[in-house]
């Protein structure tokens, strides 16, 4: 499948005005910009098919060949010219900026610090043409033989500017960076087929005409589809529509860096941190802080909400409103994860026993709903590109779809209750609360008065409907807190008992005069200290619940100093945001309540562990502990059956 | 070594001093109980010793028929298990050949292997009143209490050392014990025997785990007790010099230094309440009902002079909210609302004797004072209240 190329007339010469509303800057620094800026060019021209080639990490070559549209042979010339470009013709165009390229600087950049030629056949025409520029200089264009499409070769990038040479990295480095940012394309343009070879072995091939789930995961790894779940959003109440289809991934999958996010919009992989930000709103408490969460977002708007333009690169964009997409993403994501039973998924891939039977499949089950959410959402995306995004059509077939996936959810929740009701050994508490195992909170339910056994006072293990459940007592208890403690924000300052004689600590004085931009903070959650002298801090008041946890005022409020200056509290408080307040807010408290947790090897007593699990199904979302790890994992009866060969 | 015993007493004897062991230990000979049956008196007598290192327990029963003297090493767990279970028995008979102690009661017969005596640590014996640094003596009931009104409020596993225990301080007859967790103090005093110490007093900190032995072993103790003070050991004798063995709980000082608690004793209330002490803890009592871990404060309002009334009245968001309301005895001075956690006040009105006690209070965020007598002073500190 091609698309419609937006190559609308012959490439002209920009008025000067519209150079310099373009942000100036550098377009190549290495070969992944080569890259990228042939890539964006192939896609442009309509391309089905693109295939890169690197050698030397893309150091001594590059080579992007697709079969677009092509460029015929008397628009070569000023295809390296500088500013040159099909694509925009005036301001006005810069507001809806639908393609990839357009500022018809790349051609004439790459040209001008590498050898690089050209050869390209418009449909249409006998034959293919070739130029040749090396640096800077161009040849004259010459006749060849070739089919439609263009080829572009860039060979030995900055060998006229070794000082620039020099930065380059190590060619598996570059190479690195260029395959990332195939990857990145790829997963936006899941009709185009991409082959890369590196120095002459295929690293990536992905066929044509493939729909965007089916995409996804052959980019992600086919055996990540159970790590991710899907979201969704649409917006179409106004002119400022935003559509929304992603994957989230588990929370197991965080790193410490945003490296396994992939955000596109309107088919263009961005870095933004408006969407960053909604995304770790929304794992807020279901990974540690600091982490990033795992997820491929694609956004779709009217290309005129957003200026494309802000980096030269590119890859940062700016929203006319960026709040309504922050709230669209935060939506969308928390949605898909609340309603997902995140209990880790102990499937195949990470749990082994011996003797692996059937060396088998992934035993998750994946419900009949989800199913066919994914199908109709390979339906629903629009092949990136596309422009006229029929937003219209689009909501109406969402609102059919929803209302079937709900009769269809109707329908499966009659079949479970018949089920249990006629299923003869089923104990009565089971059979009673089964209709609720579907809940939308996707809790593991534990039958009532099951027991439930501590294992090395340190895990709890107790069963569900599926099979069976071990619990993590600290990662539980500390969600639980998590849970409680925020609440009691929401009520007001948590509740602070003052002390006999105020505890005193060393500090050093960077610490203590953190003290005062952090004081709104420490009130509301309860602490009162100040500086007790130049190298010391005293605390008069603490929470009263961390009291009780026998958690100790001077060693705390020392930790949340030592914190508060690696990581520059001062200076969210002072200049920061109010959600990143907030957040500073957030994480004290999971500082709070990762102390106030019972920790491994400690014993409890039935009652504890009867309290302990009540609190879990009351608490939201308690399958992770704040800093992310699971709280429990599942062992499901169909996989206990496959270990021990029953199956 | 072979001795009948009775199984009663020595069940008691025996939960007693395999309280102290650390079950943990990493040498097992520490995890036992040394006894040594002594034909004195009448029938004998048998001692028990065991020691964590820290705090060491030699405890005496002269209910026992001692037939053959003798020594065994038992693992104290094994022993309190089976002296336990024999629960039907009148007597027990324990007999040693060697490492092996084998313990009979009616239709039973258990074997332990144990260990040899001499691996046991030496428990030191009570100091002569000159080889110590303080020495006097003290009504056991009198120190009874003065343990029972300040263990309460010592803290635990606080990484400052010196709360986790009980100071004591004498000064000629007078005697002080104090102890506090950082949030709330209690103050007990009392009066002792210095009899012919040397010495007008000192002070030092006492572990609670050896308090709380010691409030185990006092009411069965001799009328008077006498306690040693060393430079690093606190040592009571719960026995008449004269009984033969004796009891003899023998344990470390803390080191460290403990808070200034007489700063810390407000001396400015200018309020002054006086509560029935049964209706103020039933009220604080059922106040707390609507309290939970994030909230747990309970709001006091003193209505002032005039009504001299008393509301109370807690929150707990989600929960709910509890108000009561009672009579006060007398009040002096304005009106005050206050927060504490309900706790903290009925732990104290535990321990208070009489009838009434005065609650003396200055601000809301300042702290509050309970008196009973002129032998119990309770320093709490307020919570910040929604
Ligand atoms: N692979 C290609 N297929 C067809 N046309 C191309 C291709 N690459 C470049 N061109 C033409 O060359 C012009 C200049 O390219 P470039 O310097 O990248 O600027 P821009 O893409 O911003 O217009 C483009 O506008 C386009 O018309
Ligand atoms: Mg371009």
């Amino acid at each position: 499948m091609t698309q419609a190329s937006p190559i609308q007339s012959e490439i002209r010469v920009l008025p000067a005005l519209v150079v310099d509303q373009i942000a100036a800057g550098e377009v190549v620094e290495r070969p992944a910009s080569v890259v990228k800026e042939l890539l964006d060019n192939a896609i442009d021209a309509g391309a089905g098919r693109i295939t890169v080639e690197l050698e030397k990490g893309g150091i001594e070559l590059v080579r992007v060949a697709d079969d677009g549209a092509g460029i015929a042979p008397g628009q070569l010339g000023l295809a390296v010219h500088p500013h040159a470009t099909s694509k925009i013709r005036s301001t006005e165009d810069l507001d809806r900026i639908a393609t990839m390229g357009f500022r018809g600087e790349a051609l004439a950049s790459i040209a001008s610090v590498s050898r690089l030629s050209i050869r390209s056949r418009a449909r249409g025409e006998d034959g293919a043409s070739v130029i040749e520029v090396e640096g800077g200089s161009a040849s004259a264009v010459r006749p060849d033989a070739g089919p439609v499409g263009t080829v572009v070769t860039v060979r030995n990038l900055f060998f006229n500017t070794p000082a620039r040479r020099k930065f380059l990295k190590t060619p598996t480095t570059e190479q690195g960076h260029c395959v990332d940012l195939v990857r990145a394309l790829a997963l936006s343009h899941p009709a185009i087929g991409f082959v890369v070879r590196c120095d002459g072995r295929v690293v990536l091939d992905v066929p044509s005409g493939q729909a965007v789930r089916e995409r996804a995961f052959a980019i992600l790894g086919r055996e990540m589809e159970t790590q991710y779940v899907e979201v969704h959003a649409d917006r179409f109440d106004d002119a400022r529509g935003i559509a929304l289809w992603g994957l989230a991934g588990l929370p197991v999958l965080a790193r410490p860096t945003a490296r396994w996010q992939h955000l596109f919009l309107n088919g263009r992989p961005i870095r933004d941190r408006t969407v960053q930000h909604a995304l770790r709103e929304a794992y807020r408490g279901l990974i540690e802080p600091g982490r990033q969460p795992a997820a491929l977002l694609m956004l779709e708007m009217d290309p005129g909400a957003v200026d494309v333009n802000v980096h030269p690169a590119k890859a940062e964009v700016r929203f006319r409103d960026s709040g309504m997409v922050h709230k669209a993403v935060y939506m969308a994501v928390r949605e898909a994860l609340r309603s997902t039973d995140l209990t880790a998924r102990e499937d195949a891939q990470r749990f082994r026993f011996e003797p692996v039977v059937n060396g088998g499949a992934a035993a998750t089950g994946k419900s009949a709903v989800g199913e066919r959410f994914a199908e109709y959402f390979e339906r629903l995306v629009p092949d990136a590109g596309t422009k006229n995004f029929d937003y219209e059509g689009i909501k109406r077939t969402l609102e059919e779809e929803r209302a079937q996936i709900e009769r269809e959810n109707a329908r499966l929740e009659d079949e479970r209750r018949r089920i249990a009701a006629s299923a003869p050994d089923a104990p009565e508490g089971a059979r009673a609360r089964t209709p609720d195992m579907a809940g939308q909170h996707g809790l593991v339910e534990m039958r009532p008065g099951g027991r439930i056994l501590q294992v090395h006072n340190s895990f709890l293990v107790t069963q569900d409907d599926q099979g069976m459940v071990i619990i993590d007592q600290h990662a539980l208890h500390e969600r639980v807190m998590y849970e409680k403690i925020s609440d009691r924000l929401a009520a007001g300052a948590l509740e602070s008992q003052r002390l006999l004689v105020p505890e005193i600590f060393e500090a050093s004085s960077a610490r203590i005069e953190l003290l005062e931009p952090l004081s709104g903070l420490l009130e509301r959650l309860g602490i009162d200290a100040t500086p007790a002298g130049p190298h010391s801090v005293s605390v008069h008041a603490f929470p009263t619940f961390l009291f009780d946890k026998k958690v100790e005022p001077g060693a705390f409020v020392g930790e949340l100093l030592e914190r508060a200056e690696a990581d520059g509290w001062d200076r969210t408080m002072e200049g920061g945001s109010d959600s990143a307040r907030e957040e500073l807010l957030h994480e004290i408290v999971d500082m709070m309540s990762c102390k106030a947790a019972i920790k491994a090897g400690d014993r409890l007593s039935e009652q504890e562990l009867d309290e302990l699990l009540a609190m879990r199904e009351r608490v939201e979302r308690s399958s992770n502990c704040p800093h992310g790890r699971p709280t429990a994992i599942r062992l499901t009866i169909r996989e206990l059956e496959r270990q021990f060969g029953r199956s | 070594m072979k001795v009948i015993c009775d199984r009663a007493a020595l069940q008691e004897a025996t939960n007693l001093t395999a309280g102290v062991v650390n079950p943990r230990s990493p040498r097992p000979q520490l995890a036992c109980i040394r006894l040594t049956a002594k034909r004195e008196g009448a029938g004998g007598t048998l001692t028990l010793a065991a020691t964590d290192a820290e705090i060491s327990l030699r405890l005496t029963t002269d209910e026992v028929e001692v037939q053959e003297e003798g020594e065994a090493l038992i693992p104290a767990d094994k022993l309190r298990q089976i002296v336990a279970a024999q629960d039907t028995d009148p007597t027990l008979t324990l007999e040693t050949d060697g490492e092996k102690t084998t313990i009979k009661g009616t239709g039973s017969r258990f074997l332990i292997y144990g260990f040899p005596p001499g691996d046991f640590p030496p428990i030191p014996d009570f100091p002569k009143p000159e080889a110590a640094a303080d020495a006097f003596s003290a009504s056991s009931e009198v120190f009874l209490q003065l343990i029972q009104r300040t263990i309460f409020s010592t803290a635990r596993e606080n990484s400052r050392y010196a709360i986790n225990g009980v100071l004591l301080k004498r000064h000629n007859k007078k005697i002080e014990m104090v102890a506090t967790d950082g949030r709330r103090l209690a103050l007990a005093r009392g009066t002792v025997d210095p009899g012919a110490s040397k010495s007008e007093g000192g002070q030092c900190i006492v572990p609670t785990k050896a308090l709380n032995l010691a409030q185990r072993l006092l009411p069965t103790a001799a009328d008077k007790i006498r306690i040693a003070i060393t430079d690093n050991q606190i040592m009571f004798a719960f026995d008449d010099p004269d009984s033969p063995g004796g009891t003899v709980l023998t344990s470390n000082l803390v080191e460290g230094t403990f808070p200034p608690y007489e700063d810390v004793v407000p001396r400015d209330q200018d309020k002054k309440a006086t509560l029935n002490v049964e209706t103020l803890s039933s009220a604080v009592k059922r106040a707390a009902l609507l309290t939970n871990e994030e909230s747990r404060g309970v709001r006091l309002a003193f209505t002032g002079a005039q009504d001299k009334m008393l509301r109370l009245s807690s929150r707990a968001p989600e929960m709910g909210e509890a108000e009561i309301e009672v009579a006060l005895d007398g009040y002096e001075g304005e009106g005050i609302e206050i927060g504490f956690n309900p706790a903290f006040i009925t732990d104290a009105l535990k321990v208070v004797t009489g009838n009434d006690v005065v609650m003396e209070l200055k601000a809301g965020n300042k702290p509050g004072l309970i008196k009973s007598g002129n032998d119990f002073l309770y320093v709490v500190m307020p919570v910040s209240l929604q």
